[in-house]
């Protein structure tokens, strides 16, 4: 994924003021800024629901996106779920998702509606979805909100597999958490992407 | 079945599903379409109101309250339609609009959308049609199931259209609640002294409070009526088509690279 001067604002507030990035395969990248930093606009711009003010995103290959909040049907089931997206992404069959959803902690709530699962469980469901077509390039966004410790574990081992299969991940949170996790860690702030985490986080 | 159809038959399963599961959608038609309409019955006078059949220039003498009891059964259809498609509308935009971005087509989404909601007007109106009988015994059911299921189907639309503009939940059902109301008042004669007006034609349930009326109270078939509601429907169908492909457009489409010229002004 190359993104190239990415600005954007909101109105007369100005959220991003050029952001470049360049994201190779085989790499768990991190960005990282406090609340209002503008991540999740970036993210959208970069998931491709937002248009950018100005500059330019390059994907190739398959791409996923996890939003930040769990976007799922509640009257719908996690089996459901997977069938509904089967057909969006064109999969013939749900095995890879099944394999997620074991690696996950999900496989046991397959029958259950999505307004009668907890929250961490939720997000194993909004992650499941964003992972099922195998993307190449994977976008992230506060994708461990509600996991427990053992989730939290399985998601980093799930993300390091990913990794070695030569999937490019980026992770955006609000918190420098598990640094020694990531291959290249970016901070947002004042609108621009720095490398490294700024001293403050 | 080829891959356009598979994609619109598992939407359509999906949305019936989903119709299937409002209780509060399910609890109104049990409970308020029959309570509605044999209250309107039970509370307005005998007293004959005319009203007159524009297809056919012909004047009808119903009693009041049979009148009523029609309009408060196309009342009761047009809120819960309404409603309906107003839940399913706002309450999954952001999960409509994830699965475009995944590579679901919107159109196969919104015809979804539509097909679900004429199976679910469908058995809604068949629904009124017999509560209807307990109030009166209306001369041409199955034109009064029509005038129902047109009607529905409306405001169904319109529930889309309003589910897909408005922000808060309370706006949308105060929406759909005083359209209806103000619709349907201001055509029946009972109310309104103004039922004849020529401004009532504009009404969204004109064409379905005519064909009821002459299903209820004659052997006349105002297909002309009957038409101009289902252009009612075909308007606040294309309308909310075009702000339901607004909400969920997504800027590429799934496995696609992007280009430079896609974001680039």
């Amino acid at each position: 994924m190359e993104v190239r001067d990415v600005r954007h604002s909101y109105r007369r507030r100005t959220v991003l003021r050029g952001v470049d990035l360049h994201l190779r395969p085989g790499v768990v990248a991190g960005i990282v800024g406090e609340n209002g930093a503008g991540k999740t606009t970036l993210m959208k711009i970069l998931a491709g629901e937002l248009r950018p003010g100005h500059g330019t995103v390059h994907h190739r290959g398959r791409f996923g996106y996890c939003p930040q909040r769990a976007v799922l049907n509640d009257a719908l089931t996690v089996r459901q779920h997977l069938h509904f997206f089967r057909a969006a992404f064109r999969l013939t069959h749900v095995r890879h998702a099944e394999g997620i959803m074991s690696a996950l902690g999900l496989a046991s709530h397959v029958d259950e509606r999505a307004g009668e699962l907890s929250g961490g469980t939720r997000q194993k469901l909004n992650l499941t979805l964003a992972l099922m077509h195998d993307p190449q390039v994977l976008l992230l966004d506060e994708p461990y909100q509600g996991f427990d410790w053992d989730t939290y574990r399985r998601f980093w081992e799930l993300a390091a597999r990913l990794r070695d299969a030569g999937r490019s991940i980026l992770v955006v949170s609000h918190l420098a958490y598990d640094t020694e996790r990531l291959d290249e860690l970016w901070t947002l702030s004042g609108g621009l992407l720095r490398p490294g985490a700024v001293d403050a986080q | 079945m080829t891959g356009h159809l598979a994609l619109l038959v598992t939407a359509t399963r999906y949305a019936l599903i989903e119709h299937a599961r409002n209780r509060f959608a399910l609890a109104l038609v049990a409970v308020f379409l029959p309570l509605w309409t044999s209250l309107t019955y039970l509370a307005m006078p005998e007293t004959p109101s005319p009203v007159r059949l524009r297809a056919t220039g012909q004047w009808l003498t119903p009693a009041g309250n049979e009148l009523t009891a029609i309009s408060g059964a196309l009342n009761a259809v047009t809120l819960i339609a309404g409603f309906m498609m107003f839940a399913a509308t706002f309450e999954r935009s952001c999960f409509d609009r994830r699965l475009a971005l995944a590579g679901y087509p919107w159109p196969h989404l919104v015809l979804a959308k539509v097909a679900a909601l004429a199976l679910a007007a469908a058995a809604v109106s068949a629904y009124a049609t017999a509560v209807t009988f307990l109030t009166l015994s209306p001369r041409q059911p199955l034109v009064l199931f029509a005038a129902l299921f047109c009607a529905a189907l409306t405001y169904g639309a319109l529930g889309v259209g309003f589910g897909s503009v408005l922000t808060r939940e309370v706006e949308g059902m105060f929406a759909i609640v005083m359209t209806s109301i103000i619709d349907l008042a201001l055509q029946n004669p009972v109310m309104s002294s103004e039922a004849d007006s020529p401004l009532v034609r504009w009404l969204p349930s004109y064409g379905a409070m005519q064909t009821g009326t002459a299903a209820g109270f004659s052997t006349a078939v105002p297909l002309q009526d009957l038409g101009v509601q289902l252009t009612w429907f075909a308007g606040a169908t294309l309308a909310s088509l075009l702000v339901f492909r607004h909400r969920v457009r997504t800027r590429v489409g799934p496995g696609e690279p992007w280009t430079a010229a896609e974001f680039v002004r």
